[in-house]
């Protein structure tokens, strides 16, 4: 479960400073769909950063089942990294000199996970995308949609607690997003992850549990649909 | 594997730039592996010029002091014999008696060092340091015939017709010039033989004036039968005759003064390689007023190609090549850092995925170092072909040496007197061989890598400081 108190980070920029989130409280509860919406540059992508410790904050506390993250050692932080939270970026970030399979492997590698078993969770996580026949494939002989596909892999090969998945469909056309979005909901039901997604699409926001909106670094819940069941697959 | 895998497809994608650098590395290092075998070839003629001189095993030479040169217009030396010029003609005239020249012919074994006394070699023989010390008597046999209208005007000096004789101690035959060399013919001198006219000839001198076992020389108009014929390295300035110590001491003189019981070099073999300064202080010190050389002092009075290529290969070759690496390295570590630069948004990611920075560190370094190893192995073959091109190509080199002939000339006429000592000049085509040692291509290796390494260095310090959140919001 995250607990985030009083959280605020803010960038210096020559003499001006750029406060990117402000003051923000907010708890995730474990397996629970956030869905958080903004106009561009008003800290979406600067607290999914926070979230997943990839920066720390300028004040406040961002409590991880126990762990505050800004009082980690950048190494214990990267060691969570690599056990419990996966990414997925808008640009997919595949490695494009490494196969399909190779890139899923790259989430496996921090573990210590013998060669065998990495095969082996590896051919299951693509198989769980749907790539199960493009194993050896580079990330140019991919399509769009297939590339993200590879990329969830990586974030879900390593059975992480938290998925922070950063405009997953910006990349992408209209059915392949549905595709995406459809696949990750399905991850999210059978796996329990923690999942925080932004995104700018209303249609997607709406399929969390709860929707907030970023607006000047503030986080304001719009929506909250936890006591009512999480969405089923379209009919 | 998986990191093999990585660095693999890495250097495959930017093979140009890999490419470049290795090569950058490979040029830089081949030089370097050129440069140092032609320095080892030309140091290694130079020590078979030497080894030539005063044969294998020699650390140390004494010989007596030089003759001063004498003053254009000075008297001769007591007993020298000397040439007039006057309205009667040309004389010959010794201790101030003369008679007519013209047609005569002279013939004068003279030693162009002054003489020490043969008990100085035992006593250089106790010193500390010292494993063995030989006498002997590097001499010049100069024949001149005075042409009949010499003193003339318009006639000139004649020049001497000379061969270099060594007098051989036949108790220490592992050291002196004749110790380098092998019989091709006929036998060494034995210990029966110390006083007898017999001659052991140098192969090329033989060849030239037709001689053989079996044939005569004549040595300051003494007859000597020659009993062998002697091969030297093909890089030695030899001596042209060997006759017994004591047939020489016998025969020969330095200005007036017999040699009996006088030798003008001492040859010496130290224990040691790291003891011959020493060794050179004592004796020094022993014999104050003899020249003590070493091979490296003795270098540097070889004149000729030899000398001057072996100035370019150190000084000229060395810098040149301690540039080009200097060089190949900015070149390495600047597009090494540059690739990291473009590949920033990848490293984001996999310390996103939970890579920790050394992690990423040691795979860029892996693509540094084997790049590194790429141009090693280049630069050694380059290096090999380099030396190739040099050892096949490269003009044998001159070694000139000159040595005084003992002689002296004065002529009297019209125009002033005129004084001269003719000297007789050793020459000697060298061929170089530039070679590659193990020690040389160890030496490419390390420069390689290490060029690998600093390269490495400079773009893991990049991402070491790297920020995944500044990564990943890097627009490519």
């Amino acid at each position: 479960m995250y607990k985030l108190i009083g959280v605020s980070k803010i960038y210096q920029k020559g003499r001006h400073t750029v406060p990117a989130v402000r003051d923000l409280d907010l708890v995730i509860a474990d397996g629970e769909w956030l869905a958080v919406q903004g106009r561009t540059g008003h800290g979406k992508t600067t607290l999914l950063q926070l979230l997943g410790g990839l920066d720390r904050p300028t004040t406040g506390v961002i409590d991880l089942d126990g762990q505050d993250l800004a009082r980690l050692r950048e190494s214990q932080v990267t060691r969570l990294r690599a056990a419990s939270i996966g990414f997925i970026f808008q640009t997919f970030n595949l490695v494009p000199t490494l196969s399909a399979a190779e890139n899923v492997e790259a989430a496996l590698i921090p573990l210590g996970a013998g060669p065998s078993e990495r095969r082996r969770r590896v051919a299951a996580a693509l198989e769980s995308v749907g790539l199960g026949d493009r194993a050896r494939h580079l990330p140019s002989e991919l399509s769009g949609g297939q590339q993200q596909r590879v990329a969830i892999a990586r974030a879900l090969v390593k059975e992480p607690k938290v998925l922070l998945a950063d405009e997953p469909t910006g990349n992408l056309d209209e059915n392949t997003r549905d595709e995406i979005i459809a696949l990750l909901g399905r991850l999210w039901r059978e796996l329990g992850v923690t999942l925080v997604l932004v995104t700018h699409d209303s249609s997607i926001a709406r399929q969390a549990q709860r929707v907030g909106v970023m607006s000047k670094g503030r986080l304001t819940i719009k929506l909250d649909a936890r006591r009512a069941p999480a969405p089923g697959p379209t009919v | 594997m998986f990191f093999v895998t990585y660095l693999r497809r890495e250097l495959r994608r930017r093979m140009r730039q890999a490419v470049f650098i290795a090569l950058g590395l490979a040029v830089g290092v081949g030089l370097v592996v050129t440069v140092v075998a032609a320095s080892s070839g030309v140091k290694k003629a130079q020590s078979a010029v030497l080894q030539g001189l005063y044969g294998v095993g020699t650390d140390v030479t004494v010989t007596g002091a030089p003759p001063a040169a004498p003053r254009s217009g000075s008297a001769p030396p007591k007993g020298a014999q000397t040439f007039q010029i006057s309205p009667g003609g040309a004389q010959l005239c010794t201790n101030g008696v003369c008679h007519n020249a013209a047609g005569q012919t002279v013939d004068n074994l003279g030693s162009q060092y002054s003489a020490i006394s043969a008990s100085a070699v035992s006593k250089v023989a106790r010193l500390h340091g010292v494993a063995a010390a030989a006498g002997g008597l590097t001499l010049n046999d100069s024949q001149i015939t005075i042409p009949s209208d010499f003193g003339k005007a318009g006639s000139a000096l004649p020049q001497p017709n000379s061969f270099t004789v060594d007098g051989v101690d036949l108790g220490h035959s592992g050291l002196g010039p004749l110790s380098s060399g092998s019989i091709t013919s006929g036998h060494n001198f034995t210990a029966a033989e110390s006083d007898s006219d017999v001659a052991v000839v140098d192969s090329g001198y033989a060849k030239a004036n037709k001689l053989k076992v079996g044939s005569t020389i004549t040595v300051d108009k003494v007859h000597f039968t020659v009993i062998g014929i002697v091969a030297q390295p093909q890089s030695g300035t030899p001596p042209d005759v060997y006759i017994p110590l004591k047939r020489a001491q016998a025969i020969a003189t330095t200005g007036t003064q017999s040699l009996k019981g006088k030798v003008n070099t001492i040859y010496v073999t130290a224990t040691s390689a790291s003891l011959i300064p020493a060794v050179q202080k004592e004796i020094s010190k022993l014999l104050p007023g003899d020249t003590v050389t070493t091979a490296s002092s003795l270098a540097s009075q070889v004149t000729g190609s030899l000398s001057s290529t072996a100035k370019l290969a150190n000084d000229f070759g060395k810098w040149l090549s301690v540039l080009v690496l200097i060089a190949a390295f900015a070149v390495a570590c600047l597009l090494t850092m540059a690739a990291v630069s473009r590949r920033v948004r990848e490293f984001g990611t996999l310390k996103a995925l939970g890579w920790r920075s050394l992690r990423i560190v040691a795979q860029v370094m892996g693509e540094s170092v084997t790049l590194g190893v790429i141009g090693a192995a280049a630069g050694v073959g380059l290096g090999f072909g380099g030396a190739a091109l040099i050892t096949r190509f490269a003009p044998k080199l001159s070694a000139t040496l000159a040595t005084a002939t003992g002689l002296h000339f004065q002529s009297v006429g019209p125009d002033g007197s005129r004084s001269s000592s003719p000297t007789a000049n050793h020459t000697l085509l060298v061929p170089m061989h530039a070679s590659v040692t193990p020690g040389v291509i160890a030496l490419a290796v390390v420069l390689a890598v290490a060029g690998g390494i600093l390269a490495g260095t400079f773009a893991s310090w990049r991402i070491g400081r790297l920020r995944p959140a500044t990564a990943l919001s890097r627009v490519e």
